[in-house]
């Protein structure tokens, strides 16, 4: 007796028919995510490869996650060979519907064993890797970390054994001794952010009002990428960030110059025309330690007037970092860029080190950043559209800034080494 | 085209369209409510759009016999629903909402109760179906509402009584809770309606207290300590208020997460820090970022930690009505707190250290040459 009923007749109705165009749309994308996801497994340049780790804490999730992936990897294709054999071999072929039966303690039982037997396994070497990556008492150095839209800043608190005799802020990159266990203190000034090198371990989200922990310990001096991995709003794609490992010697010299004291552009320059449209323009935000007003008062920057989360990147030593607008641009051109990155350990740390000159130099997206900054990275600038920050910007607005004295500032920011 | 079920979802769609436009143009714009209603028009028209296309399915209306009809409240409970739908729109949005909740709840039982009168010639039957549709939606949404009256009845009481009576009041209604729980526990074959009965005079007894303690009001040293609230005073020294800064919580949620934990311990201030392995003396903090410190005494004394926020200017005027500027000290503190209490403070520092005359600081009051510097870079 056949029970098929009104299921085995074509359905013509217009439902059924929006449905199957539905069912092919999605085998469609199906298949091209699967090629992309196949050609993108084939990239040679992939500075974000979590399989690659590079300091001990990324190598303990490794070390998991690449047994686990060959257990699962093995489960899903022994399921997917089953279940495909299953619809092939019983596929609809007009026979009638077989005996319905209904339980079979014993193979339940077995189905529902082995798999919690395998998760009780995955979950011991979880637990384990989970509170060793969770350790803080073993910390060498501390660093603390604020997110905000969209951009990292870095400040290294005080701590005489590093020679940090007074607070050092940065941003863009984050600047670390190798072979160091560094926690980060991590927090958020306006949404939530997370914070992921993979090279050097997972992620850990920044909280406004929390205060979370991050190990970073990289075995070799070298740059790590790394993005943040939480939607922050507009310009989240372009949030990242790169963590430097100098070696300890060379990381103590990046720290004594992070605390020389401020050098003013010598008189007469185009460097100190710049400086004076620094003070006019950009100090209302950006601060530069030591920078002093013609009258002599320190400039003190109000960021917290005028920007929605309330910070704005400080950019004392500017030169010293490799990138700007929250590490979206590079401050170096390509060949002197390739320079530093593909730079052998042992050189690493002087090519570093040199920071960034006239010659080496990315002045065309560093122009065109000072020229309409919202143009090139998408933020929330519009003076028109503020009502809703009290008139704050998300992210740096358009200063409408002459060519000249675009001139101007690019010598001068080249001075803050 | 248009059979029972296209024309029920029509019609549920233009009343969803009429409450969208009328919350938009009469209660907030772009508000959460708004963004709801939206939700539930664009469900109404998909599913309007699938039973039309279905052509409802096949169905066939059966001829309703009137005698398995039976008197209906909800056409009342809906139109008081309506009426405070529309007071809602003059008065408050929580009217509003709450006739919103009571047309779409008296709809649905209205709809699903003429739908299965008309299911069969069996009035059990239909009554039964209307039960297996309804009964898991009703029984959790009435025990939630009652729970929720006899909850706040219950803080009512407690706010009302004496502490001492409180804490009296509620071993008492405790201890019977126990006591009545155990003996329905072990007398299974107790009748239905003396359960019902006994929980139904509990509840209404804890309800009449309630509206007892809601006339009666607050009890009196609450309603002091909420007239003297810190910030009336705003003193960071010797407390002056008589209710509201005494015996501060002993305990916070707020464990984890704190920027630092100042301690005071024999007499010493010290930092307490994540990746820091020894108390510190300086505290680095985000500039412009709203931060959390906890503070612990262990001293004997009741202490309380008082944040140095810099100087601020300040016009004042004096007796001959001309302004003068002064640069006023900013300060803020946490409550007295005794021996083994804690408290957070959260603080957003807008300047830099070096934009202040005088460093940031953490300092407990009576407690001299202790000090923990506040660094904002």
């Amino acid at each position: 007796m056949n029970h098929r009923g009104s299921f085995g007749r074509r359905d013509t109705t217009p439902f059924s028919v929006v449905m199957v165009k539905v069912r092919r749309l999605g085998q469609r994308v199906l298949v091209a995510t699967g090629a992309v996801a196949v050609l993108g497994s084939c990239a040679t340049n992939a500075p974000q490869d979590t399989w690659q780790p590079k300091g001990p804490n990324a190598k303990m999730i490794d070390d998991l996650q690449q047994p686990v992936f060959a257990v699962a990897g093995i489960i899903g294709i022994i399921v997917s060979v089953v279940i495909t054999y299953a619809m092939w071999r019983y596929r609809d072929r007009g026979q009638p519907i077989p005996e319905q039966t209904h339980g079979k303690p014993a193979l339940e039982i077995t189905l529902t064993v082995i798999p919690a037997l395998i998760l009780a396994v995955v979950g011991v070497f979880t637990f384990r890797v989970i509170f060793d990556l969770a350790r803080t008492d073993d910390t060498e150095l501390v660093i603390n970390v604020t997110g905000q839209q969209w951009w990292w800043e870095y400040d290294y608190p005080v701590q005489n054994e590093w020679g940090i005799t007074q607070p050092i802020i940065s941003s863009g990159q984050l600047v670390m001794p190798a072979g160091t266990k560094v926690l980060l203190r991590e927090t958020s000034r306006d949404v939530i952010h997370s914070y992921w090198i993979p090279a050097l371990n997972g992620k850990r989200d920044a909280v406004p009002g929390r205060i979370h922990t991050l190990r970073l310990e990289a075995d070799e001096p070298g740059i790590y990428a790394g993005q943040c991995t939480e939607f922050c709003g507009l310009s989240h794609a372009n949030m990242r960030m790169e963590a430097v490992a100098l070696s300890k010697e060379d990381f103590a010299k990046w720290i004594a110059n992070q605390q020389a004291a401020y050098r003013a552009p010598a008189e007469g320059t185009l460097a100190k025309e710049g400086e004076s449209v620094f003070l006019n323009q950009c100090v209302r935000c950006h601060q530069v330690d030591g920078l002093k007003r013609p009258d002599g008062t320190l400039a003190i920057a109000a960021p917290d007037e005028n920007v929605w989360s309330g910070a704005a990147p400080n950019l004392t030593k500017l030169m010293t970092r490799n990138t700007f607008a929250g590490a979206m641009f590079d401050l170096l051109r390509d060949a002197c860029r390739d320079d530093v990155w593909k730079a052998k350990s042992a050189e690493f740390g002087a090519k570093y080190l040199a920071g960034v000159d006239e010659t080496c130099l990315n002045v065309n997206d560093l122009r065109a950043w000072l020229r309409n900054a919202p143009e090139v990275k998408p933020m929330y600038a519009n003076p028109a559209l503020l009502a809703d920050t009290n008139g704050k910007y998300r992210g740096m607005p358009n200063l409408g800034l002459s060519e000249s004295d675009i001139d101007k500032l690019v010598a001068y920011l080249l001075t803050l080494k | 085209m248009f059979k029972v079920g296209s024309k029920l979802f029509l019609g549920l769609t233009g009343f969803s369209t009429l409450t969208l436009v009328a919350y938009l143009v009469f209660v907030e714009r772009l508000a959460l409510g708004g963004v709801a209603l939206s939700m539930v028009l664009a469900a109404l028209v998909g599913l309007s759009a699938v039973i039309i296309m279905i052509n409802d399915g096949d169905s066939e209306v059966q001829p309703r016999d009137a005698a398995l009809v039976r008197a209906s409240m909800w056409p009342l409970v809906t139109v008081a629903g309506f009426v405070l739908l529309v007071l809602g729109l003059v008065v408050a949005k929580v009217y509003f909402i709450f006739g919103i909740v009571v047309v779409l709840a008296a709809l649905t039982e209205w709809l699903v109760q003429a739908w299965s009168e008309s299911a069969s010639d069996d009035a059990a039957h239909n009554e039964s179906a209307r039960r297996r549709l309804l009964h898991p939606i009703e029984f959790p949404v009435i025990a939630t509402l009652g729970l929720g009256v006899v909850i706040f009845a219950f803080s009512r009481i407690m706010l009302a009584i004496s502490k001492s009576a409180g804490a009296v009041a509620f071993i008492v209604l405790a201890s019977l809770v126990l006591l009545v729980g155990a003996i329905f526990a072990l007398r299974p074959a107790l009748k239905t309606t003396l359960v019902s009965g006994i929980c139904v005079v509990g509840a209404v007894g804890i309800v009449a207290g309630g509206i007892a303690g809601q006339g009666v009001g607050l009890r009196a040293d609450l309603v002091e300590a909420l007239e003297e609230g810190h910030y009336t005073h705003r003193e960071c020294g010797e407390e002056k208020s008589k209710y509201f800064d005494k015996k501060a919580m002993k305990t916070l949620s707020l464990r984890t997460n704190p920027i630092a934990v100042v301690e005071l311990r024999d007499g010493v201030l010290s930092a307490v820090m994540t990746g820091f392995n020894d108390p510190q003396k300086s505290v680095s903090v985000p500039r412009g970022n709203a931060v959390t410190f906890i503070f612990r005494n262990f001293d004997t004394a009741e202490r309380r930690m008082v944040a140095s926020l810099g100087t601020a200017m300040a016009v004042d005027t004096n007796t001959e009505g001309d302004k003068e500027g002064h640069s006023d000290t900013n300060e803020t503190c946490t409550q007295l707190i005794p021996q083994g209490a804690e408290q957070a403070l959260t603080i957003v520092y807008s300047k830099p250290s070096i934009a202040q005359e005088a460093p940031l600081t953490l300092t407990v009051p009576g407690v001299e040459g202790q000090a923990i510097e506040v660094v904002v870079p």
